[in-house]
């Protein structure tokens, strides 16, 4: 059949372009194909790697999560609040908890975030994208109430070693050869993990048909809101992850640690082909969204591109997405009703 | 009245890349005339339709309205020659009010550009009420019926000047009353000179309403006849270029009872239900729209409240939950509504068949075993005919008939003690039809105790072993294979309640 590759092509589009835009950056900068630098793509992809996974999972059962850069915020302040003395520049909770139990504890407090924004959702009933965003708000503004607006440093303060190790640790270090950060090889992880999910578990398998006939999926025997309810506790574990990640990698926790991360996470989902609408989308997909926002960010710092400019190629890039993705509709739409035309040729064949 | 057509296609062709959609069509439409325009679904019906509103542009061929050719036909110069659609679907503003939806993009307006709502109401009634529409035009659009919604759609088509009015399968979603209703309205606007071509599968509606049939097969014409001249089985055989046979099935002897259902009620739907389902037994139940069979079954799936009352699977207490409850106890369900609840038409063929058997698929680590998925997948394929050119293929690309069985082997797949179909084979061809007729009697072969929905009276007098009549929410009488004799007319007049009444 002719014209095989063009779906092909359109599907994986993302790598297509990942590979045009680092041989581009190769010849812009000598510093680009270096192994610090795709060390610092790769570090910098993790955290927004970590938020997108959960992304992906949420906007699969077509519908969204807004509130996982504040979860994230309010993960990693919470963490270190509880481990570190209460006196400045240690602003914190004077608990001095055990940081293994603190990292349990943030995680339990993501899960249950995404547990309430879901049951608002299913039980409630009531509109996603309203009740993530005002849990954006509401995880926003208890940062902001708790700490009185001030940052919080617990940086070489040595029970906060492992609270660090994740963002800070470098799994294989051989000097000036190859350095991998911890935080590298765990987002890896959680997107192979993420992938087997999707596609190889019954869980997965149900999402995708809740974000593709949602009605239809429950005529089919699937509880849909159970399966809601768990993709909003497993977006808020990952976004409390990606805060203890990120804990790591910050000097100390400003109050507006993440803010506006959102809008890479669905800028990432969305150019790497996961549908907004549901039903549609993968892991490796929106792997390639987050190395191509990230790989241009560092490609750009590079040859010194103006910050301020930064945003409008962010901004242009995402709109560029979206026309690609609308092509892929039409695409789509094409080849519908061409395979239904080829169905009339298959069956007068037979005759 | 001149006879000089209002439409006349001649030797239109349009090759599609791999594939002549249609070839050497030839297809004219008389001033005042009810033409029918059927065949299965990919003969051509819609790719000429769509020549005909100038969506796609013929290979070769002349395009004539009222004897004046049009070369270069664009949507909009269709449009201005006459000729609207209105489909299945109608398209409108819910939120908006009649009159505001038949004024859509030329309210009209005050000085200062305010709307004038008085003329508009005032002129929205008188032109429906033209049309014998007597509808309070603030109703908002939502709040109608959809045949009232297809009334609207028409007139509002022929206030635009138009003269043939295209109507896609427009019953397809109506209650038997209400396409009595948009009939009656069809018949009056011909009277008064609209032309219409009509699209369907139904043949028993061709034969009520049209004038003359056109029938198309494989991209061609397979003939044209005046409905006077030709009889059904005529239809059938130039729609399916074969000789069809009604799928009649034997009486089979039942089994041990499955499903039992005491004194079950549910106020507003059904009361006093007492049925039990048989293993190898078909039991059809039927009634007017809102009677009661099609609230029964929804609800002993558990995707409607089911009411008070006894049931029983197997001698043990069921209670209907959910549909996972439900597919638990081996209980499935075929939804009427085969895009609303039965296909994932973005997903895979296998996405669809295995949807409901995802558990009973997983190995040890809880992944899906992919070989035993595949394997499941290719057997329903083949068993049930699926004509699909992968299990990958996207389940939106297949043929009504095709998206139904792909519905009734994800079902098959569940192995159900107890299924339920309702309205099974519903926009479905001919020949899809019957094959689908014949896997719900393999089923019941092999044990399944089986219920039909339907409002098709000659398929429930094919396969059915009984036939469980409902009037106003109770069962107003049973018809028993062997026992009783079964006939269209009994079977009317217990479903309009003669019976009940007669009784009392």
């Amino acid at each position: 059949m002719k014209r095989d590759y063009v779906p092909a092509i359109l599907e994986n589009l993302i790598w297509f372009i990942l590979v045009a835009v680092f041989l581009f950056f190769i010849f812009q900068s000598p510093f680009f194909l270096t192994s610090v630098n795709i060390t610092n793509i790769l570090s910098a992809a993790a955290v927004l790697g970590i938020l997108v996974v959960g992304q992906t999972f949420v906007l699969i059962t077509g519908n969204f999560d807004l509130s996982s850069e504040s979860t994230l915020g309010l993960a990693a302040l919470f963490g270190i609040w509880l481990i570190v003395p209460a006196l400045a520049p240690n602003w914190g909770g004077g608990l001095l908890l055990n940081p293994y139990l603190s990292i349990v504890i943030i995680l339990a407090m993501g899960a249950l975030i995404g547990w309430v924004i879901g049951l608002l959702i299913t039980v409630g009933k009531m509109n996603n994208f309203i009740v993530t965003l005002a849990m954006l708000l509401i995880l926003r503004g208890t940062m902001l109430a708790f700490t009185q607006g001030n940052a919080t440093s617990g940086l070489n303060f040595p029970p906060a070693d492992i609270f660090y190790w994740l963002g800070h640790a470098a799994a294989i270090d051989i000097p000036g050869v190859v350095k991998i950060p911890v935080a590298v090889l765990a987002t890896a992880l959680v997107f192979v993990t993420g992938h087997v999910v999707l596609n190889h578990r019954r869980f997965g398998r149900e999402l995708y048909a809740i974000g593709g006939n949602k009605a239809a999926a429950i005529a089919s025997g699937i509880d849909a809101d159970k399966r809601i309810r768990q993709v909003y506790v497993i977006s808020g574990m990952l976004a409390a992850l990606g805060g203890w990640m990120l804990a790591g990698r910050v000097a100390s926790i400003q109050v507006n640690l993440g803010e506006g991360y959102i809008f890479t996470v669905m800028a990432a989902a969305v150019i790497g082909g996961v549908s907004l609408q549901g039903g549609r989308g993968t892991m490796l997909g929106a792997l390639g969204g987050v190395l191509l926002l990230s790989t241009i960010d560092r490609g750009l710092n590079l040859m010194k591109v103006s910050v301020f400019w930064i945003k409008v190629i962010q901004g242009l890039i995402i709109m560029l997405a979206m026309f690609i993705d609308a092509q892929r509709v039409r695409y789509r739409a094409r080849a519908t009703s061409e395979a239904k035309a080829d169905a009339v040729v298959s069956e007068a064949g037979k005759r | 009245m001149s006879d000089t057509p209002e439409v006349e296609l001649r030797g239109i062709i349009k090759d599609f890349p791999g594939v002549r959609a249609l070839d050497d069509v030839s297809f004219t439409v008389a001033p005042g005339e009810i033409h029918a325009l059927v065949g299965k679904n990919g003969a051509g019906k819609s790719t000429l339709m769509h020549i005909l509103t100038g969506l796609y542009a013929p290979d070769s061929g002349e395009i004539l309205f009222r004897g004046k050719p049009h070369d270069r036909l664009t949507t909009a110069a269709a449009k201005a020659a006459g000729i609207a659609i209105v489909s299945q679907h109608a398209k409108y503003v819910p939120g908006l009010s009649i009159a505001e939806n038949i004024f859509a993009g030329a309210l009209p307006l005050k000085r200062g550009g305010f709307v004038d709502w008085a003329r508009m109401k005032r002129e929205a009634a008188m032109r429906l009420e033209r049309f014998g529409l007597d509808l309070d035009v603030t109703r908002r659009m939502e709040e109608t019926s959809v045949a009232e919604r297809q009334m609207i759609e028409i007139a509002r088509a022929l206030f635009a000047d138009a003269r043939v009015v295209i109507l896609d399968e427009p019953t397809a979603p109506l209650p038997k009353h209400d396409v009595t209703r948009l009939f009656g309205f069809v018949r009056r606007l011909r009277d008064e000179g609209a032309s219409f071509i009509y699209i369907s599968h139904y043949l028993e509606e061709i034969f009520d309403v049209a004038d003359r049939v056109t029938v198309m097969r494989n991209g061609r014409v397979t003939g044209t006849a005046n409905i006077a001249d030709i009889t059904q089985a005529e239809l059938i055989r130039l729609i399916s270029g074969v000789d069809v046979e009604r799928y009649r099935r034997p009486p089979a002897a039942a089994g041990a009872a499955v499903l039992e259902l005491r004194g079950l009620s549910r106020p507003g739907h059904y009361s006093d239900i007492d049925i039990s389902f048989r293993s190898g037994e078909i039991v059809g139940l039927t009634g007017l729209e809102g009677s009661g069979p099609g609230a029964l079954v929804r609800g002993l799936f558990g995707l409607e409240p089911q009411g008070q009352g006894r049931m029983s699977i197997d001698g043990r207490p069921y209670a209907a939950e959910s549909p996972v409850a439900a597919l638990r106890q081996r209980l499935a369900y075929l939804p009427r509504d085969r895009h609303g609840l039965g296909i994932i038409g973005i997903r895979s063929v296998r996405d669809n068949i295995s949807l409901s058997i995802l558990a009973k698929l997983q190995s040890m680590l809880g992944l899906i075993d992919a070989r035993r998925e595949d394997a499941l997948v290719r057997d329903y394929i083949a068993h049930l005919g699926i004509k699909t050119p992968s299990a990958r293929t996207h389940v939106e690309n297949l043929s009504g008939g095709n998206q139904q069985k792909v519905v009734v082997a994800k079902l098959a797949a569940t192995e159900p003690r107890m299924l339920f179909l309702d309205e099974p084979t519903q926009g479905v061809d001919v020949e899809a039809k019957v094959e689908i007729l014949r896997i719900i009697d393999d089923l019941s072969k092999r044990g399944v105790a089986v219920g039909v929905v339907s409002d098709e009276l000659s398929e429930l007098m094919d396969i059915c072993d009984r036939i469980i009549v409902f009037y106003r929410g109770r069962i107003a009488r049973e018809f028993r294979k062997g026992k009783d004799e079964i006939t269209t007319g009994k079977l009317l007049a217990a479903i309009e309640g003669d019976l009940m009444e007669a009784q009392q």
